[in-house]
């Protein structure tokens, strides 16, 4: 009797343990993914069972402010949305295990790095017949062309990401004179005369540079490029590429640029006036490139006391950097709804208009859906996709706390004039890979340790083994 | 009763049956899988995949950034474990003499073992800002007169391996330590007793007792901190740009791994082919520790196949 007491007690522990070992993997995966719906779906529970549901994976939750007054709109359709964040690529790989699986979701979020490979592959639907919608709220083309592959759209933006010169009137004024973004945007018009700006601003103070580093301008010169990096799988090294490491090489030899890291302290430190060289001489850095989101999210933010001695122009070149673009999968059940849904987010003048004018509220989102949390709002000051909103709004912005901090600029004015320019149809599915390559042995030739014949050669090689199956180019002499 | 008997036997079978079942699916369906995959051309973004031989391994070889990632893991691995082991023996052996009587020895343990609890995220990005071009490092030494002016340390590929092989010996030598210890301690006090009544000086105390008593310890280090050292990682990746910058210096197999894995589509064929030969190369290398270090006299290897040699006759006899 106690025998088989004992075997049933230790067969059971077995089952525990292997049903502990199991549980414990198991909701480490699902958990991100049911979490939120939870959460979301909790305080109508009794209809949810009727409702149509939408899955919607995302890397932000600016998609969740949407998915809430999409809810408010369509009283009928659950959306369950499911944020896992981009760290480490963890979004993309969920994504990708997902697919072909009953676990896709209906509709994804997806990031200017890697929106590209998806639009490339096949697992996106095609929303061609949503372009008539774009073609009424003229969408930027470039967020199209992003979204564009072999003559199908499969990603729409709600965003446009058009990139500004940002710089310090206090300095502007000391030597150059004048702090007037149109007098200081024809001091920099052009890469030549933005050398010269360069020249006399050293003159002027030698502890005042003039980017933080050459980096900043490498999206620049690419987005002016007159083909994307890969064409009929052969590599491209566009004039432009070389033109851009000879200026970066110049700015490096001259002292223009403070030679700190894009991302690091040193970089940020330069925002706020807090820079102090290894001299121990406090350093100033002039100006630096930014999207349309880096004005709220990088540059306020590391700002100090500087606010209100900031300025915005368009700056030498014309260029976009980053943005997230929604599509849908084409495995999804709900196909309609999820093309609904994405004309919703991306393709809707009053969706776009109150996402823009600060509308989504936190009153606002909580009458839909209680359970929100209160940092869901959506601050006023988004650049949006489509030119007819920005042209319809751009006047709301005048006193606002970014005009102030601007020292009395309106920022959707000056995004909106960049806007038009930018070109979309370089991108491709590779391009962070090229360029994070290319951007490692660049560094190497900045600072002396290889030549720049050695730097082409190493690059090449490099991608020689990251991308077997693409045709290699001579280095450029 | 005899029913009983029998199993009561099984009972040991129940209680590692967890362990078994969960190695067969997390432990050994892995390797199975990625040696499988490394004849595929499957990647993350095609689902069709097909088997292409020995392809993936062509070209892996003809391919002088592996040789070259190859070449940086023993490298990086060698110069952090000659001097791991080697302070590890040399503190050791001061804590546990019974002469030199040190005291606090688990307080000091536990300090040499506390960088192994930091994680080797925070290390990396903690180094990278000390070693940037504002950071601490450049101000001290600009300011002292080291240098005349500041420089890129991690643009330069001495100052960047020596900086890997810096932390991997930091983080690593305690653990090291903590383990050497256990062994020197379980050697029998009477031993170095009957040495001191012979006249024997410390040193010979060390080469004739301590190392010869200590050799399975020290293969069990060797052999762990290869495996580590073949599938350095997280510390190269993070504190550069995690392409093995300055020149590709200090890229190491998994790093070409990740690298295969996370562009060109996702090519989870030519990584698992990476992952495949650094499995390879370490079992090799393993082994080859084992068989060298062995008893010469009478080695374990020598009793095993003693051991296993009814197995054999056995099978010669059907």
């Amino acid at each position: 009797m106690r025998k088989s007491l004992l075997s049933i007690l230790s067969l059971l522990m077995i089952a525990s343990m292997l049903l502990a070992a199991c549980g414990g993997g198991a909701p480490a995966t699902e958990a991100p993914a049911d979490q939120p719906a939870a959460t979301e779906s909790g305080s109508e529970s009794p209809t949810t069972s009727d409702k149509q549901v939408l899955k919607v994976w995302s890397f932000t939750n600016e998609i969740l402010t949407m998915a809430i007054a999409f809810e408010g709109q369509n009283p009928d359709v659950d959306v369950q949305f499911t944020m896992i964040p981009m760290n480490q690529g963890e979004y993309q790989t969920k994504i990708k295990a997902a697919v072909g699986t009953s676990d896709v979701p209906d509709v994804v979020a997806l990031e200017a790095a890697f929106v590209k490979e998806w639009v490339e592959a096949d697992f996106l639907a095609d929303l061609n017949d949503l372009l008539p919608l774009a073609d009424e709220l003229k969408t930027y083309p470039s967020v199209v062309q992003v979204g564009t592959y072999e003559g199908v759209t499969k990603a729409y933006s709600y965003q446009a990401t058009p990139g500004a010169f940002f710089y310090r009137r206090s300095i502007a004024k000391e030597c150059l004179g004048t702090d007037d973004p149109a007098e200081v945007q024809a001091l920099v018009k052009d890469i030549e005369s933005f050398l010269a700006t360069a020249e006399t601003i050293k003159q002027c103070n030698p502890n005042y540079f003039t980017v933080g580093t050459s980096g900043e301008l490498f999206n620049p010169f690419l987005a002016n490029r007159s083909q994307p990096w890969i064409v009929d799988g052969a590599l491209v090294i566009d004039p432009k590429v070389e033109e851009y490491i000879d200026f970066a090489k110049l700015m490096r030899d001259n002292g223009y640029e403070s030679q700190a890291n894009q991302w690091s302290e040193g970089w940020f430190a330069g925002m706020n006036d807090s820079l102090v060289g290894a001299d121990g001489n406090p350093k100033k850095v002039f100006s630096y490139f930014l999207p349309t989101w880096g004005l709220p999210y990088v540059l306020i933010p590391n700002s100090g006391d500087t606010g209100g001695d900031w300025a915005m122009i368009n700056g030498p070149l014309a260029y976009q950097w980053g943005g997230t673009w929604v599509g849908a999968m084409a495995d999804s059940a709900n196909l309609d709804l999820a093309k609904e849904f994405v004309a919703f987010v991306a393709l809707n003048e009053e969706n776009l208009t109150n996402w823009a004018t600060g509308v989504y509220t936190n009153e606002y989102l909580k009458a839909i859906d209680p359970t929100v949390s209160d940092d869901q709002a959506q601050a006023p000051g988004d650049f949006v996709s489509s030119q007819v909103v920005v042209e319809k709004i751009t006047p709301t912005f005048d006193g606002s706390a970014l005009y102030e901090w601007l020292g009395g600029q309106n920022n959707y004015e000056a995004f909106g004039q960049a806007a038009p320019n930018v070109n979309g149809s370089l991108l491709t599915g590779s391009d962070d890979a090229i360029q994070r390559a290319l951007e490692s042995q660049r560094d190497q030739y900045l600072n002396g340790e290889i030549d720049k014949a050695t730097m082409w050669q190493q690059w090449l090689d490099n991608l020689r083994s990251e991308f077997p199956d693409l045709i290699i180019p001579e280095p450029p002499q | 009763m005899k029913f009983t008997k029998i199993n009561r036997n099984y009972y040991g079978y129940f209680f590692i049956a967890p362990f078994i079942i969960g190695f067969l699916i997390f432990g050994l369906y892995p390797v199975y899988n990625t040696i499988a995959l490394s004849f595929t051309d499957y990647t993350l973004m095609t689902r069709s995949g097909k088997n292409i031989g020995l392809q993936n391994f062509q070209v892996l070889f003809a391919d002088q950034f592996f040789l070259k990632a190859v070449a940086n893991t023993w490298l990086i691995w060698m110069l952090n474990f000659i001097p791991q082991i080697g302070v590890a023996l040399l503190l050791s052996a001061w804590f546990t003499n019974n002469r030199l009587r040190i005291k606090g020895v688990g307080v000091w343990r536990a300090i040499f073992y506390l960088p192994n609890l930091i994680m080797p995220v925070t290390i990396a990005v903690l180094f990278n800002a000390l070693f940037s071009f504002y950071g601490p490092v450049n101000q001290i030494m600009v300011r002292a007169g080291f240098l005349s002016e500041a420089m890129h340390f991690l643009q330069n590929v001495e100052v960047s391996r020596a900086i890997v092989v810096f932390i991997q010996w930091w983080m690593w030598f305690g653990q090291t330590i903590i383990i050497v210890m256990a062994g020197m301690t379980s050697i029998p006090v009477h031993l170095y007793e009957a040495a001191m009544v012979d006249g024997a000086s410390a040193t010979q105390m060390f080469r004739r007792i301590t190392l010869p008593l200590l050799k399975p310890i020290l293969i069990f280090i060797f052999v762990t901190s290869l495996v580590g050292g073949m599938q350095m990682f997280d510390i190269p990746y993070l504190l550069t740009d995690g392409r093995g910058a300055p020149s590709n210096s200090i890229m190491t197999n998994n790093i070409l791994m990740y690298m295969k894995f996370s562009s060109s589509k996702g090519h989870i064929g030519a990584a698992s082919a990476v992952g495949v030969v650094t499995f390879i190369m370490t079992t090799i290398c393993a082994l080859g520790i084992f068989f060298f270090l062995r008893d010469k006299d009478e080695s374990s290897f020598d009793k095993s196949i003693k051991k296993w040699s009814w197995f054999f006759k056995n099978k010669e006899k059907k």
